[in-house]
């Protein structure tokens, strides 16, 4: 372990393609346990305000040109 | 809670004749490709099948049919094994086309239909929230995208435009 901030980044990069390459079962296995962690942790986020910027809602109905 | 489990409920579904086609988009469309990240739901994009003697489409016999099955709804999703799955219907020529050429992927003997790589990435591009310019660096970072494929893709869906903002933005820099 290190302070280089290159080398943080390398590890964070090959930790990354560590996990994009195991096997499909098992990826989805962790999608499971990080949607329990995500809703654990979820009860403890304080309401936001009416002052907070919130992110639109998913939209996939837009047309292909660019606005 | 279990993704699979959704995965082979909608395969039952297609089978038993309730949608024509599906394929996994969104968050875990990616995971097919990239790392697993968080996510609370599952974007199932579907083509439903017309109710007879209408030219409306409605997802009505999903719901139906999961209900019938234990489903239960809420608000906009239907719960399938723990987990809030929303039906979408390909609502641009860039969703259809990348329902049409999804791929089969075998999950431990179970097959699931995902988009292709380059499909989820151009939806990135194209929908453009925050999450989906990360999204769209994941892929391009792990080296997840064909670029003939992705460049064809965005050239015939009218996103150059958005694409050349996206490399100034982000990739201009890159070492």
């Amino acid at each position: 372990m290190s302070f280089d901030l290159q080398k943080i980044l390398e590890s964070k990069r090959a930790l990354r393609r560590e996990l994009a390459a195991r096997p499909l079962a098992e990826k989805l296995r962790l999608l499971d346990v990080l949607r329990e962690r995500a809703l654990s942790i979820r009860p403890a986020k304080p309401a936001p305000d009416a002052g907070v910027l919130r992110e639109e809602a998913p939209s996939y109905s837009k047309s292909d040109k660019p606005a | 809670m279990n993704i699979r489990e959704v995965i082979a409920t909608i395969n039952r579904m297609q089978s038993d004749g309730v949608i024509e086609r599906y394929a996994i988009g969104g968050a875990v469309g990616a995971t097919f490709y990239l790392e697993p990240s968080a996510t609370l739901d599952v974007d199932i994009f579907v083509t439903f099948k017309s109710e007879t003697g209408s030219a409306l489409v409605s997802p009505q016999p999903i719901f139906d049919y999961l209900k019938a099955r234990g489903g239960a709804m809420h608000g906009e999703y239907i719960i399938i094994a723990g987990w809030p799955v929303q039906f979408l219907p390909p609502t641009s020529p860039l969703a259809e086309e990348a329902l049409r050429e999804a791929v089969t992927k075998d999950v431990e003997g179970t097959l699931a239909r995902a988009f292709t790589a380059e499909h989820l990435a151009a939806i990135a591009l194209q929908t453009g929230r925050p999450k989906d310019k990360a999204r769209l660096l994941q892929f391009i970072e792990a080296g997840a995208l064909d670029a003939a494929r992705f460049q064809a893709i965005v050239a015939r869906h009218g996103l150059a435009g958005a694409w050349q903002r996206f490399e100034k933005q982000f990739l201009a820099d890159a070492p």
